[in-house]
């Protein structure tokens, strides 16, 4: 086993040590969980087949010029599988699917995100791998879960997060839905899925018991749109009205004044244009008290218009508020909109500047400070950044300590050092077609480790 | 046998985080995350100042009456807690934390930074006597940098985290719109998970090693860290992605994948034109021509994988039209039932009663026991099958638990308690 030399780099240890994962997981959601858990100091195995690459190991838009294009030279696919490592096996092969029970039997967790029953199909179902190892945690994370009659039904994180109803709570009213620009439910269902692989290795502690999580990533939306819930199950308000979803207000001018679910309901509470006018020159701006809109004049510089009367009470905003927004634009594109938050935020006024992927990497001093992006060589990609973990523990920090594997890149060390196997089973799984496909060519570092 | 419950489960087990007791400082921020424990079957005892916290002020309202019992939101954010008040600006409600503090596994804040340092309850101080505490604070900017003491808002957070960068509209669509928030309060359910795990891999670490310890969480960088591959491909070729209506912002014009339905409604069909394979577009093409809307993609010159792409967006244009024929409903089940992953875009009113979410037992009576009613709230998103998740009670009201954890956990008396009511500590 080599997780000694990936924790390496990190001086504190980590929370996670010990504990193995096999992670079937593809594309988003399901390596992202991976990742947090690997970050945490789990020795993650990433298990794939060549033949059936994972979606972010082919897009097209994460290839760096330059970069030979192949399944290990995505950005994408890097930043989500850092610090795992990487299997290549034939899981339709009697061979292959026995190895993998091998790995299972020496593994505290499994997890997944195919459809439902796929691994029931290979014979893994939660009773049969606890089998190989009765106490395992087992986490399945298929779109609408493992119960219920619509189990077989699948999603991506567009379509999830439509059927969950957060796609419709994004937008200007009497536009189609904006939704979201991502797939935002791949980032939820990833975090679930690391937060219930965390629990139930928790309650594995305190009990000695592992268990079956059937998890679905589109429930996890329901949840996060609970007051809009309430208010339908309670109060029976109807989601389609008018004015809603209130673009970046709390609420749109001239429809009633109901809670939009944004928090309070105030005003000013808006996106406003910033100087320099580009695609993303865009501050925000919220005063959540009269106090904070009376600073906010002062920032304006207490110009004429702001003294009416109507704008001293939050109604007479809320009454008044297109052209109320229209005057502060007016203001706001006279500053960039970094010297926009600097004013504001000096004289206690909620200000930030919408910030595009380049401001967070280069423009944004808070995540330089905080240290938000780690550089790590990548073999194809060279040196490259990996996103940070938001959450700081003193003593045994999360640390992404590795690149993410080649396709099949740990075979030799996992069932060689993991499993026992001696190097002339390996090179007979490799000819008979359990680790690599005969008909495709090997890469080079796979050569390499063969003897 | 025991009985079935909630979730099919059996009732007698108990949540998979019971026996940890958290105490819980903190408003919009944190309360999510108090939530997950709570749910989980955490003894999450939430700390209110005197007269209860602002959140209590957030509608909506119940039977939208402004009450600070009666706020829906505080309902859904502090179900299964138990609530208390304590004012920690006086030296008695101080004392009193720090006894708290004392029997405490983990303590979850959500103050300006330095505030707890400041009236002696830091991390220093209060693991003093319980080194195996866990204390989190979550806060906009986390404990150090720049803009550790801005203020923020969801809003604020959704911008400066890269979240409205993403979101909005096709020039075609609604010229000149602005990039767009999504509702709902996102930014602190972002932080919320992200601490989370923080939380937990603490507690994990604890039965390891029996140490406790502090874990700083910016509310800016889970944000940060949330847009997928925003960040992935301005690494790889310097371009920043643009906004689409209902689908991936990227570099290119992608085609759409968010089509009308009849009578107003949209359908998402996720990866509409690259997505498909030859023996896929023959499955829909075949599904559209039974219902006289296929046009040309029986035709065989679509059928090879190269000419999909050449006329994704005439294919998206076909399918449009179909859509644009049927019910949502009819249309994303449809294309379940044919294999692609579809969905409809839901409002709550076509989630309530879907029978495959009451099925999973999703929706969880909870009884208000003072208002003499159950109301209906969003149940677990998984079913752990050792230990289940699910709300063990509503809300908190203001204070509702003092006698029974300040009496019954501190020893300290009626006479005291009533004492410490009058002079404004609880």
């Amino acid at each position: 086993m080599n997780s000694k030399s990936v924790n390496a780099k990190s001086a504190k240890p980590r929370p996670l040590e010990g504990i193995r994962v096999v992670d079937f997981t593809w594309v988003r959601a399901g390596p992202w969980a991976a990742r947090w858990l690997g970050t945490l100091g789990a020795d993650v195995i990433k298990v794939e087949w060549p033949e059936n690459l994972d979606i972010l190991r082919q897009n097209r838009f994460t290839i760096p010029p330059g970069v030979e294009p192949g399944p290990n030279s995505t950005g994408q696919f890097a930043d989500t599988n850092a610090t795992k490592r990487g299997v290549s096996i034939n899981t339709r092969t009697e061979k292959g699917l026995n190895l993998v029970k091998q790995l299972i039997s020496v593994s505290d967790v499994v997890i997944e995100n195919f459809s439902s029953r796929i691994m029931q199909r290979w014979g893994l179902s939660y009773e049969e791998m606890r089998k190989l190892r009765p106490d395992l945690v087992y986490v399945s994370m298929a779109g609408f879960g493992q119960t219920g009659r619509h189990h077989a039904y699948s999603t991506m994180g567009p379509s999830a997060q439509a059927l969950s109803g957060l796609t419709f709570l994004s937008g200007l009213p009497g536009e189609p839905p904006a939704g979201w620009g991502w797939s935002y439910l791949d980032d939820t269902g990833g975090m679930y899925g690391a937060m219930c692989a965390l629990t139930a290795l928790r309650h594995r502690n305190a009990t000695g018991k592992g268990q079956h999580v059937d998890l679905s990533q589109m429930i996890t939306g329901i949840t996060l749109s609970g007051p809009a819930f309430l208010d339908r199950t309670v109060n029976k308000r109807q989601s389609k009205r008018e004015g809603y979803p209130p673009g970046n207000r709390t609420v749109w001018p001239g429809a009633p004044v109901i809670n939009n679910y944004r928090g309070p309901t105030v005003a000013p509470h808006n996106a406003y244009r910033a100087k320099g006018g580009g695609y993303n020159d865009w501050c925000v701006i919220a005063c959540f008290s009269g106090e904070e809109w009376v600073r906010l004049a002062g920032v304006m510089g207490n110009p004429a218009w702001a003294k009416d009367p109507k704008f001293d009470t939050l109604n007479g905003r809320i009454e008044h508020q297109e052209e109320m927004d229209s005057a502060i634009e007016v203001w706001t594109q006279t500053l960039q909109k970094y010297e926009l938050m600097e004013v504001c935020q000096k004289a206690g006024v909620r200000a930030m500047p919408v910030q595009s992927s380049e401001d967070r990497v280069e423009n944004d001093p808070q995540l330089r400070d905080r240290g938000m992006y780690t550089q790590m060589e990548h073999p194809m990609l060279g040196t490259w950044k990996f996103q940070n973990a938001p959450f700081k523990l003193d003593k045994s920090p999360a640390v992404i300590s590795g690149p993410p594997p080649m396709i099949g890149q740990h075979n030799r060390e996992v069932f060689e050092n993991l499993l026992g196997l001696t190097i002339i089973e390996i090179s007979e799984a490799y000819e008979d077609g359990t680790f690599w496909p005969p008909k495709m060519p090997k890469y080079p570092y796979i050569e390499e480790a063969l003897p | 046998m025991t009985t079935e419950g909630t979730n099919g489960l059996q009732q007698d087990l108990a949540g998979p985080l019971t026996g940890i007791r958290v105490l819980e400082l903190s408003d919009e921020k944190g309360q999510f995350c108090g939530k997950l424990m709570a749910d989980l079957g955490a003894d999450v005892i939430k700390i209110e100042p005197p007269g209860g916290q602002n959140t209590r002020s957030i509608g909506p309202f119940l039977a939208d009456i402004p009450n600070r019992e009666r706020s829906l939101s505080f309902w859904h954010y502090n179900t299964s807690k138990r609530g208390i008040t304590l004012n920690l600006e006086s030296l008695d409600g101080r004392r009193l934390f720090r006894d708290l503090a004392g029997m405490a596994d983990v303590i979850l804040e959500t103050l300006p930074p330095g505030h707890l340092g400041g009236l002696g309850l830091g991390y220093e101080q209060l693991s003093e006597g319980n080194p195996g505490l866990i204390m989190c604070s979550l806060t906009p900017f986390g404990q150090s940098g720049p803009w550790r003491d801005f203020l923020s808002s969801d809003l604020l957070h959704m911008a400066a985290g890269g979240q409205m960068a993403s979101s909005g509209y096709d020039q075609d669509d609604v010229p000149d719109a602005p990039p767009i928030a999504p509702g709902g309060g996102n930014a602190w359910h972002i932080a919320g998970h992200y601490a989370y795990i923080g939380i937990l891999a603490a507690l994990y670490y604890r039965d390891m090693s029996g140490e406790g310890q502090y874990i700083d969480t910016s509310i800016h960088e889970a944000c940060a860290v949330t847009t997928e591959g925003a960040i992935a491909i301005y690494l790889s070729n310097g371009s920043v992605v643009q906004r689409h209506t209902g689908r991936h912002a990227s570099p290119d014009m992608s085609t759409r994948i968010q089509l009308a339905a009849k009578g107003g409604d949209w359908v998402n069909v996720t990866r509409s034109g690259s997505n498909l394979t030859p023996a896929r577009l023959k499955v829909l093409a075949e599904w559209m021509d039974e219902h006289g809307l296929a046009q040309d993609l029986l035709d065989e010159k679509y059928y090879s994988t190269e000419s999909i792409l050449e006329n994704a967006f005439h294919i998206t244009e076909v399918m449009a039209d179909f859509f644009v024929q049927m019910p949502q409903a009819e249309i994303w089940q449809g294309g379940q039932e044919r294999d692609f992953p579809w969905g409809g875009v839901r409002t709550l009113d076509d989630i309530m009663g879907d029978p495959h979410l009451e099925e999973r037992n999703f929706f969880v009576q909870v009884e208000h026991p003072e208002l003499g009613q159950s109301f209906t709230y969003p149940g677990a998103a998984a079913i752990y099958n050792g230990s289940p998740w699910t709300i063990s009670r509503r809300a908190p009201l203001i204070g509702e638990h003092n006698q029974e954890v300040l009496c019954g956990e501190l020893g300290v008396s009626q006479s005291e308690l009533n004492l410490l009511a009058e002079s404004g500590v609880v």
